[in-house]
């Protein structure tokens, strides 16, 4: 049985999901500094090591893949809650209600897509105000454009995270996807190093990992420099693919979903 | 005033089960074949102790689950064929809460009434007069994490009603609530089903609350009805009367029991606990606390979108252990605390059987600590159609720690309100 989309069904998970992000306010500020001590950190102790590379400097090379990180993790486990919200809570409130699982879903692709994003405005400020980007007026259009890349990334991983939440039936397995999928995620998403300098196996690996293309297409936006590897066309490659990415993990997450029984 | 019905004159039933089967991982039978009605405007109770399948049922008439085989019709519409209309007819109050913590009052009957697509205006009026109804009107606007136990439910029940459905299921009611809270609950109930001459089924493991609220009593366990009937009729059924007999040494029952057995006035002779497994889970969950702290998820989890993840999330093999046997094991009547079992005797004519059974008693030097002499109630009801007593705690472990923490959730912010 096909069920129509009901737009106050997502505008309700969508609201909770927002209003919920808003009151946990220890959670946005921890996020922050998480961040920001990567940036300070990282950006100036192995940016003294290493300087820079093509001409930008370390920080800046650094800052778009922190971004990044921020945006994968808060919405892979955004979306990943709803197994808590199946067991425990809200989400059978909403399962004997009568409103189709895609629109669910929906509602909590786009609430997580856009707390997440938030906090990915959040770092980029704060990226900024470290001095990671040159302050030009492209700098505005580009990062008008980062943050639909943002949105676009964060929809994907949120539809990554509620596939996993339907398959996925107790706590255990947590700690599992934080070490197998997360951080590989991450790591090779050429966040700490150019993938041009990585061995051809690692750059497979890289290759293959979407949040690689969702960092380069950020690196494209903010610092007008992305890897050579992916051509002159760079950033319309990375766009495609993370296009491709984000509607195959809304498409499966929603499908994966509505399979799923209490 | 009567109303119409979709029915018309014909005698529909409001809720039709017709051998509804639930097997789970192809060997569990959880709901076996099940079929009964219920007619507009009742209240039946679902009876049986954890893990019988009530929960079950209930999910699978509420269309969360899917039937292995069978079906139902609530209010005419199918539940396999037409979910949704089912969906529309039903408010269901599960047994867990499903409040959202983070959000107030009427944020939550708000987005409730969203789901089921109400009217802005309609929603206002309804969540005025839903919170009124259970008297939370004055607390609306704060967070459902700083309400009572008691207050949660009321306010769940509130939701469940908000769309104002045919059918309301009420999934344990008054678990973990205190008897006051638990008796303001019941008249809530009543109001509801009397005002609104709402169809309600609800789900129990305490008899006197199937007692003093249910129309009908339908007792279920390993997934089949045992009987079902009206409160009145179930206890009729046991004639006679029951004697409790305490021994100041339980293990003497096997010398007294063969003895009682002789005698034709004896109907029937149970051995009963009183189980005191939930100090145990206590226990339990109190030692898992304490090493809860090393089962971190790793540090690196900025926008964790879940308060949920508590200190449940692992569990040293110890205390799995413990727990398997302590609670698990399926001879708990005569483990748990071997100091208070008695012997529950039904017999003919129990105030003139007395003295003979003291009598008896003497003559195979048996002390007594005590004897009493009662009506049956639902409990011995219970008993003698199931052979176990209804508070004996059953079912998984994950069962088990489930409601532990509702029972806790319940009682946590009692201080409040």
């Amino acid at each position: 049985m096909v069920q129509p989309l009901s737009g106050q069904a997502i505008y309700v998970v969508l609201l909770r999901e927002l209003k919920r992000y808003w009151r946990a306010k220890a959670r946005i500020i921890s996020s922050m500094a998480q961040s920001f001590f990567f940036l300070a950190i990282f950006g100036l102790g192995i940016g003294g090591f290493v300087g820079g590379f093509g001409g930008i400097s370390y920080l800046s090379y650094l800052a778009p893949g922190i971004i990044g990180m921020g945006l994968l993790f808060g919405s892979v486990f955004s979306g990943v809650s709803v197994i808590f919200d199946r067991q425990f809570g809200f989400m059978k409130e909403m399962l004997v209600a009568p409103v189709s699982r895609t629109s669910i879903v929906l509602g909590k692709v786009f609430g997580g897509a856009m707390t997440a994003s938030i906090q990915g405005i959040i770092l980029m400020t704060v990226a900024g105000l470290m001095g990671a980007f040159s302050p030009t007026l492209t700098l505005i259009v580009g990062a008008i454009a980062a943050i639909g890349v943002m949105i676009l990334i964060t929809a994907g991983f949120v539809g990554l995270g509620v596939a996993i939440g339907s398959v996925l039936t107790d706590f255990h397995a947590f700690q599992l996807l934080v070490t197998f999928v997360m951080w590989p995620l991450f790591m090779l998403s050429g966040v700490f190093f150019p993938i041009e300098v990585a061995p051809v196996p690692l750059q497979v690996a890289m290759l293959g990992d979407p949040l690689f293309y969702g960092v380069e297409l950020l690196r494209w936006c903010l610092l007008g420099a992305g890897t050579s590897l992916l051509g002159p066309f760079g950033w319309l490659i990375a766009l495609g693919v993370l296009v491709g990415f984000t509607a195959a993990m809304v498409v499966i997450g929603t499908y994966l979903f509505s399979r799923a029984q209490v | 005033m009567t109303t119409y019905h979709t029915g018309g004159l014909t005698e529909i039933s409001i809720i039709e089960v017709n051998e509804l089967t639930k097997v789970f991982n192809n060997e569990i039978r959880a709901v076996d074949g099940i079929s009964f009605t219920v007619e507009e405007g009742e209240i039946l109770g679902f009876l049986g102790p954890n893990g019988a399948g009530k929960t079950t049922t209930l999910n699978m008439l509420a269309t969360l689950l899917r039937p292995t085989s069978g079906t139902a019709a609530l209010d005419g519409h199918d539940i396999i064929t037409e979910p949704d209309a089912v969906r529309r007819s039903i408010g269901y109050v599960f047994q867990d809460p499903t409040l959202d913590l983070e959000l107030t009052g009427r944020e939550n009957l708000d987005f409730h009434g969203r789901i089921y697509g109400l009217k802005r205006d309609v929603r206002r009026q309804r969540i005025t007069e839903m919170s009124e109804l259970v008297q939370l009107a004055d607390r609306a606007d704060d967070l459902v994490k700083t309400y009572s136990g008691g207050m949660k439910r009321r306010l769940e029940i509130a939701r469940g009603l908000l769309h104002h459905p045919k059918i309301l299921f009420l999934d344990e009611p008054t678990l973990g609530l205190d008897p006051q809270t638990r008796r303001s609950i019941w008249g809530h109930i009543q109001r509801l089903n009397q005002e609104k001459s709402i169809t309600i089924i609800l789900t129990t493991h305490y008899t006197e609350e199937a007692d003093y609220l249910c129309d009908r009593i339908l007792i279920i366990d390993f997934g089949k009805i045992v009987s079902l009937d009206t409160p009145d009729k179930l206890k009729a059924r046991l004639e006679g009367d029951i004697v409790s007999l305490a021994l100041k040494d339980p293990t003497k029952i096997v010398e007294i029991r063969p003895l009682l057995e002789e005698k034709d006035w004896v109907r029937r002779i149970n051995v009963v606990a009183s189980s005191n497994s939930h100090a145990t889970m206590s226990q339990m969950m109190q030692m898992m606390r304490g090493m809860s702290g090393s089962a971190g998820m790793g540090g690196m989890m900025p926008g964790m979108n879940s308060g949920s993840v508590g200190g449940s999330g692992r569990m040293p093999k110890r205390v799995q252990r413990m727990l398997a046997q302590g609670i698990g094991s399926e001879d708990d009547q005569h483990v748990l605390d071997g100091g208070s079992e008695s012997l529950n005797l039904l017999v003919d004519d129990g105030g003139h059987r007395i003295p003979e059974i003291v009598k008896l008693a003497d003559a195979s030097g048996v002390v007594l600590e005590s004897v009493e002499l009662h009506k049956p109630t639902l409990d011995d009801v219970f008993l003698s159609v199931t052979g176990r007593n209804i508070r004996d705690e059953r079912g998984s472990f994950i069962e088990t720690v489930r409601r532990h923490r509702i029972v806790q959730q319940a009682r946590g912010r009692r201080d409040v309100g």
